[in-house]
């Protein structure tokens, strides 16, 4: 029953969060809806059994990506910015020309092959089998980390210190642009 | 799962058949509904009772500060004053509700909800004894990081919703401050965590002893400087002085909540005072024993629980008392001073910790540096 309860309202915090941030016309707005939706995926992994994942999904969406949004949001500089930063990018691109039309329907398409993949294994016939015992995966997600996978580990460790310092040098004051 | 204060009470006889009996007559639900009607009964006690500790935060603060500043403090509403917190109460409930003109309405309603959320969602793995602890997760620290930062966002929101230039700025800096200092505060926990093999507050607490040698502090010489990083960050995060530049009287008004009025107001004030509380009580769980008493006096009677509660309380008050006379002591720091602070000092050196953590663990096999000397002393005269 308690499954039950905690399923029902994770998962209708995430889809109303979701449905939201899309019906809504403010970005802060959005940000906040996006929010809940991200607490309702945190308890949506709580009720698989995964412990670990629901705590990280906490930190990393809820503690880091909503507060990150909401900086950015704050860095762009609203509508009457400067439409180029200074290396030249476009900040806002242009809507609704033949780029926007071809790369929005390249990715619709993708979703589209996506969502057909997961629901044709719906119509199959299937009778669910008893969960495995709730372990707690703190200690065997550890292990496998820096046993089997620690390659994988290292490796995503060694992007995110590149991303780290690529951001760094990006962000630092050029001398000679200051005069 | 994991220890919940109901898998306490099911160590008491009369529990369990009552459990039995429940089953017996409803099925498999009964149990469960009555759990959940446990965990509100304690939710409604830990909440309420923190509340009350938030309110006499701040009836400390001002006598605190008033003793410091030989004054008198507030002194009129019931014995020495004590009952001013209630009448602040009061009148937060009578005055107008304002919401500015040009305020994003919706923000401006969710951003002290939003605090409050943060900082009673922390309450749930606080470890205030080992039977009142509300669910003791074994994900407990990344869960109480996770949650926490909700204040942040609240902070952030708060400002920018008041549409005030006051409030966007001390929003602003509070957003940047305490993501800054989540760093070596994490940091710092991981060293404990590193010594401890779990993630579960319970487990931490459970790994160091009732005397102040067996605590973490004095675990080893990097433990010792942890725990001030953690202690200073602890304080940052809070937004408290000499960190307050989010709420910077003499250049920012009130900082973030310079538009709130009312109870929105005291939603903030009540989630600061909470969450010093809360952050004490970690630094206590995580460094200083926690709720541990020495020679496990009473073990897991109700009189054993009273003592933890007891030692868990007195270490955090202590703490509380440390961050009101530090407000109250040192000059506030600029904003550039802040961030130097935390990226050039403390984040190195808890880094520097985590590995000096690390090497001791190897080196040593995780003993401490007390139980070393003293082995040593022993073996050197001879005692086996």
């Amino acid at each position: 029953m308690f499954d039950l309860i905690l399923f029902f309202t994770s998962a209708i915090l995430t889809v109303i969060g979701a449905i939201l941030v899309v019906a809504t016309k403010d970005i802060m707005h959005a940000c906040v809806y996006l929010l809940v939706s991200f607490l309702g995926v945190s308890g949506l992994y709580l009720t698989l059994g995964a412990d670990f994942v629901a705590a990280i999904q906490l930190v990393v969406y809820v503690g880091g990506v909503v507060i990150l949004m909401v900086f950015a949001v704050m860095l762009t500089g609203g509508p009457h910015a400067q439409k180029q930063n200074k290396f030249g990018i476009v900040k806002t691109a242009l809507m609704g020309n033949m780029r926007t039309y071809t790369v929005g329907g390249l990715i619709g398409a993708l979703v589209l092959l996506m969502m057909v993949k997961l629901y044709l294994s719906l119509f199959k016939i299937y009778t669910p089998k008893e969960l495995p015992e709730y372990l707690p995966t703190v200690e065997r997600i550890g292990k496998a980390l820096i046993t089997d996978h620690v390659l994988a580990f290292e490796i995503s460790s060694v992007l995110l210190l590149g991303a780290l310092i690529g951001a760094a040098i990006i962000a630092r004051p050029r001398k000679n642009r200051i005069n | 799962m994991t220890d919940t204060i109901v898998s306490y009470l099911a160590n008491f006889e009369p529990f369990k058949s009552f459990l039995a009996f429940l089953t017996e007559s409803y099925g498999a639900n009964g149990p469960t509904i009555f759990a959940f009607l446990i965990f509100l009964v304690a939710v409604i006690i830990v909440v309420g009772a923190l509340a009350t500790i938030g309110g006499l935060g701040t009836y400390a603060e001002r006598k605190i500060s008033a003793d410091m500043q030989a004054r008198m403090g507030p002194n009129r509403v019931g014995p020495y004053g004590i009952l001013q917190f209630l009448a602040d109460g009061v009148k937060m409930l009578m005055k107008e509700d304002i919401v500015p003109k040009d305020a994003d309405r919706f923000l401006f309603f969710i951003a002290p909800m939003l605090a409050l959320t943060g900082v009673f969602g922390t309450l749930a793995v606080v470890p205030f004894s080992s039977g009142l602890t509300l669910t003791d997760l074994n994900v407990g620290v990344i869960y109480l990081v996770g949650i926490g930062s909700l204040v942040g966002l609240a902070v952030f929101l708060g400002g920018y919703a008041s549409n005030s230039k006051w409030s966007m700025i001390g929003g602003m800096r509070g957003a940047s401050q305490i993501i800054s200092y989540e760093v070596p505060v994490v940091l710092s926990i991981l060293a404990v965590v590193l010594l401890s093999g779990t993630l579960s507050f319970g487990g931490i607490t459970k790994a160091q002893g009732g005397w102040p040698h067996e605590w973490f502090i004095f675990h080893n010489p990097f433990t010792f400087l942890g725990f001030f990083i953690l202690f200073i960050g602890s304080l940052a995060e809070s937004n408290r002085a000499p960190f307050d530049l989010p709420e910077a009287e003499s250049e920012l008004v009130s900082g973030y909540h310079t538009e709130f009025t009312g109870m929105r107001f005291a939603f903030f004030a009540l989630a600061e005072y909470i969450e010093v509380f809360v952050l004490c009580g970690i630094a206590a769980a995580l460094y200083l024993g926690g709720f541990q008493v020495p020679f496990n006096l009473g073990g897991d009677t109700i009189w054993g629980q009273l003592l933890q509660l007891g030692a868990f309380f007195s270490k955090t008050l202590a703490l509380y008392y440390l961050v009101i006379v530090i407000r109250w002591t040192l000059p506030r720091l600029r904003v550039d001073q802040l961030m130097s602070m935390c990226w050039k000092y403390l984040t190195p050196i808890a880094l520097f910790n985590l590995i000096g953590v690390g090497l001791w663990m190897w080196l040593f096999d995780g003993k401490s540096l007390f139980t070393l000397l003293f082995k040593s002393g022993a073996a050197a005269a001879g005692i086996h």
